[in-house]
């Protein structure tokens, strides 16, 4: 389809398909696909309606039509979207009216909200494309959507597999955010990157309160903004739209005034809106816009200009790091998150992610980081891999627009690197060297950063999308370098203003008191313009040092950043006389830092497992029988637990420096069962049991019964706990223990969960029952061993 | 809105007088979601009527089965239908602190029970407000006494939950986010009693640490 009447004027959309079928007699919840094969007559009558009021483009009747939802019906989305797509055609037939596929969310939760994976979400919107594209669509619209991560398997889904126009849509409430969070910044840039061919706002709102919001989007686009909203807001005690065609209409005009050039409406409104909204705005062109071009990186929920300093977190990497490397070989993703979790709590602003090492598939473990860091930190990402098949996979499910570190100037590497980073819509960060190495000079390595920016450009790349690393040497060994780089920093943003990258820690290997002179190196770089400096957040000097340029340069307007960030330091709290806090009462009391330091110094005097046998888990069961006497409460044994956690850690660490074997002791495997979204009781569980040194294996939330046989069969678990919530998931974990008890050698299977009482479990086959994860605790040490 | 913390400190199971300690990093947790949270509502109201195998709300698609619809209803005219949720910015809250302190985390987790609790008195006193002279009766909710939990799926269509609020039902029943309640409410013209607060109505009476200690959770 050519898409050029996007760009010359304004288009006339459709109105409301449900709301208007309910006028007409389709009860609440009833499925409005059906009536693609019960009242065709009805459906082509809508659409003829439309068309005659204005409409330029309809949607099929096929906003539900997915495998998930059609479930049940008898009908598959080949037959729903056919007859739907026909139905319109029929309509539109000598008009010149086009027929989109409508494509709505799959009314079911994708990860890490839901326990949907991405990619069986994505499945699903390639079955509905491709019925689409062979129904005859002219485009497909994908609406409604408040999951940036759902619009995105959609959007993959329809560009992977049609050829077709693809307009997305998203629900905004009014302070500016989805149900799920995402910004309209985020998703702007996000869909626009993924190669969106027009995007908009539609359903939520009527369009007076759509105004602030649509001006934002379109200062965050290039493409064609659509303008869909409600008829006002529902009377909740009638459920009546507020707006008639009149007040609608005037209201629609502000947002074509701000830049909206596809116009209709959504639920309440009928073919007297879009009438109504035709003939205002007939002969009128589109408004004149202004995007801002800015650096910017995202996740949904956490939007990054760069037009400022903004610091990349440089600790997941496992580069001379033992205990990041043992983690990675034994996928314990939880300390990967730790380390995250440490950053964006310690003022990181996008977060740096490699997981690169001997004996990890990067290709694996890349995505599978990817999804674990976003389902609890919001910084955005940069995947800093050399990998293309690994970047392609971390990119594909990640949620947001996220930056690639890094290509450099050899021409194979660019042509390697640069059509996953367009296809994907992410930032680019280039190395300024090539296959002849680092160029010693400034002027040589600008040279290599314009070959990097023309390369990017050719794909389709975006200047803004493209950042620079001038590259860091060792001051120690190369000492004239550092004013190169220098030099190098300030070249790249006068002549080519792109933001610059350094990873500064750098400068300073091999030379006493490092910290003096990465500080002096980060401060004269900031000062010669590098926007994006790497380094570890947890040094709080190098993070001052971050603050107190961003006040002398002005960005931090009124030092409101930096007086906050020191008032929320706080007093230092009084700290315990010296020697009077032991590593027992500091985890009795749920101290963290102080149980990790004093482990710490415990550890160079006694080996590690005597520590957690001797110390340890007697101070752990002192707070248990507190617990259980109702001396204490949920909160202080979790807080006790926190703090062994820190002394496992110390241990690890010492352990994974001195290359010994990590201290285990038996391992259970824990899941909430089919059915059941409420983890939080089961990860309570776990991280009780884990601070006794028990190894667990998560098998997460929502876990058909197959699975945990699988994961016991295969990992020869010998201790299973099941969680469930609700009494309609008892049959689900009912069904798990007669599955677990075919094997031939049956795990112990012990149950909790609210609603499971100790007659539940003796009826349904179980080993034992829990109230909580102190008896847990007590399970584990008579199956497991203590 | 402030959070009355008795209720969460009843969701953690702290009884008597809690640890300062305690006590001052639960109103720190709830200090913090009472900054961002945001319950969010839907309602409706329809005609009731009283049919001999249930309550039908007129309209709406939902026929309401058993003692407790009949009982709550019986004096009603008019019923709320309600749905109220924390969404899932709090779900990401939860899951960001559970990556952080377990502790912290189950305490977010009771003041996020409460919220959403607290959401649905205010969403009961919007519908007050809006019907001035009816009395309203108490909330009552799908899977409690014998109003089947399968009113889930029909509550959320009725009030087109999914698309409104964000809400889902899902297989077993469950309403995601998590923290989500759906309810009725029953609009007489005469005063209503409390009817189904108590131990009576409750699943959990059989197994209720406080009902061994002769007490009530007072809920």
């Amino acid at each position: 389809m050519e898409l050029d009447f996007l760009y010359n004027g304004l288009t006339i959309l459709d109105g409301a398909m449900g709301t208007v079928l309910q006028r007409r007699g389709l009860p609440p919840g009833g499925k409005p696909e059906l009536l693609n094969f019960t009242d065709p007559d009805l459906l082509r009558a809508i659409h003829r309606e439309y068309i005659q009021a204005g409409s330029r483009i309809i949607c099929a009747n096929t906003f539900g039509a997915n495998a998930l939802k059609l479930a049940g019906t008898g009908y598959t989305v080949d037959q729903a979207v056919s007859a739907a797509v026909a139905l319109a055609r029929e309509a539109a037939a000598g008009t010149g009216a086009r027929v989109a596929l409508d494509v709505g969310p799959l009314g079911e939760l994708l990860e890490p909200l839901g326990t949907l994976p991405f990619e069986r979400a994505y499945d699903c919107f390639r079955e509905v494309a491709q019925a689409g594209e062979r129904a005859g669509a002219d485009l497909i619209f994908i609406e409604t959507m408040t999951d940036l991560q759902e619009a995105r398997a959609a959007l993959l889904a329809a560009k992977e597999n049609t050829s077709l126009p693809v307009f997305v849509t998203m629900s905004f409430e009014q302070g500016g955010r989805t149900f799920t969070g995402c910004t309209i910044p985020s998703m702007a840039r996000t869909l626009e990157g993924l190669g969106a061919d027009a995007i908009g706002l539609n359903c939520s709102l009527g369009p007076d309160l759509l105004v602030p919001l649509l001006a934002e989007l379109c200062g965050n686009t290039r493409l064609p903004v659509i303008a869909k909203p409600n008829a006002g807001l529902p009377d909740p005690a009638t459920g009546a739209y507020g707006m008639g065609p009149g007040e609608f209409v005037r209201a629609m005009l502000p947002l074509v005034g701000s830049g909206a050039s596809l116009v209709g409406g959504c639920c309440g409104t009928s073919p007297d809106y879009i009438r109504a909204l035709a003939r205002a705005l007939e002969g009128c062109l589109p408004a004149p816009r202004a995007y801002r071009a800015s650096g910017f990186a995202c996740s949904a929920m956490a939007p990054c200009f760069l037009d400022g300093v903004r610091v990349i977190g440089e600790r997941i990497n496992p580069t001379g790091k033992k205990r990041l490397q043992q983690a990675l070989l034994e996928e314990d993703l939880d300390y990967v998150l730790d380390l995250a979790v440490q950053q964006e709590d310690a003022g990181a602003d996008i977060l740096d992610v490699n997981v690169g090492h001997p004996g990890v598939d990067e290709a694996v473990m890349l995505p599978r980081v990817v999804k674990k860091l976003q389902s609890a930190v919001a910084l955005p990402l940069q995947l800093d891999s050399t990998n293309p098949a690994a970047l392609e996979a971390a990119l594909r499910v990640y949620s947001g627009k996220a930056a690639v570190n890094s290509a450099n100037g050899e021409r194979a590497v660019l042509d390697r690197i640069l059509p996953i980073v367009k296809k994907y819509g992410a930032s680019v960060v280039g190395l300024c060297l090539d296959e002849h190495g680092i160029p010693s000079t400034a002027e040589g390595r600008l040279t290599i950063a314009r070959r990097i920016l023309d390369a990017a450009r050719g794909y389709g790349i975006p200047a803004e999308d493209v950042w620079i690393d001038c590259l860091t040497l060792t001051v120690s060994a190369q000492q004239g370098q550092a004013r190169e780089t220098l030099d190098a920093v300030r070249r790249v943003r006068e002549e080519l203003g792109l933001p610059v990258v350094l990873g500064v820690s750098n400068i300073s290997f091999g030379l006493p008191n490092r910290a003096a002179v990465t500080r002096s190196f980060l401060t004269q770089a900031l000062a010669a313009g590098l926007t994006l400096p790497i380094l570890n957040p947890n040094q709080r000097e190098m993070m001052d040092a971050v603050a107190a340029f961003q006040v002398l340069s002005g960005e931090d307007a009124g030092c409101r950043g930096y007086i906050a960030r020191f008032a929320e330091a706080g007093p230092v709290p009084a700290a315990p006389a010296a020697g009077a806090l032991t590593l027992e009462e500091a985890v009795a009391r749920g101290l963290e830092g102080d149980a990790g330091r004093l482990a710490r110094e415990a550890l160079n005097a006694q080996d590690g497992l005597s520590l957690v046998e001797q110390r340890l888990i007697p101070a752990l069961d002192r707070v248990g029988a507190d617990y259980e006497a109702g001396r204490a409460y949920l909160p202080q044994l979790l807080g006790a637990a926190q703090a062994a956690q820190a002394v496992f850690e110390a241990v690890k660490t010492r352990l994974a420096e001195q290359g010994g074997a990590p201290v285990k002791k038996g391992r259970f495997a824990i899941a909430t069962v089919k059915g059941d979204v409420h983890d939080i009781g089961k990860n309570i569980v776990r991280t009780v049991m884990e601070n006794y040194g028990y190894e667990a294996v998560d098998l997460g939330r929502d876990v058909p019964p197959g699975a945990v046989l699988e994961a016991v069969r295969e990992g020869d678990i010998r201790l299973v706990g099941l969680s469930a919530l609700m009494t309609t998931t008892l049959p689900a974990m009912e069904e798990t223990i007669r599955l677990l008890h075919t094997l031939e050698r049956p795990p112990v299977i012990w149950v909790g969960g609210a609603v499971v009482t100790p007659d539940h479990a003796a009826r349904m086959g179980a080993d034992y029952y829990a109230k909580d994860a102190r008896q847990s605790v007590e399970i584990a040490r008579k199956v497991l061993g203590p | 809105m402030k959070l009355d913390l008795s209720e969460p400190l009843r969701y953690l199971g702290v009884r008597g007088e809690p640890d300062p300690a305690l006590l001052g990093e639960l109103s720190a947790v709830a200090d913090r979601l009472t900054r961002t949270v945001e319950p969010r509502w839907v309602w409706r109201v329809f005609r009731v009527k009283h049919l001999f195998e249930c309550e039908e709300l007129e309209g709406s698609g939902l026929s309401l089965p058993g003692t407790m619809a009949r009982t709550m209803l019986a004096d009603c005219g008019q019923a709320a239908a309600l749905a109220c949720t924390l969404g899932a910015g709090f779900e990401a809250m939860l899951r960001a602190q559970q990556a952080r302190s377990m502790a912290r985390a189950a305490m977010l987790d009771a003041c996020g029970s409460a919220w959403v609790e607290a959401g649905c008195g205010a969403a009961e006193a919007e519908i007050s407000a809006r019907f001035p002279g009816l009395h309203l009766t108490d909330r009552f909710s799908p899977g409690y006494g014998d109003l089947p939990l399968e009113l889930q799926r029909d509550i959320c269509a009725a009030l087109d939950a999914p698309r409104r609020l964000g809400v889902q039902v899902g297989d077993s029943l469950l309403l995601n986010p998590t923290k989500s309640v759906t309810a009725f409410i029953g609009l007489s013209e005469r005063p209503q009693p409390a009817r189904i607060r108590g131990c009576g109505h409750c699943a959990l009476a059989g197994s209720c640490q406080y009902r061994k200690e002769g007490k009530t959770c007072g809920a």
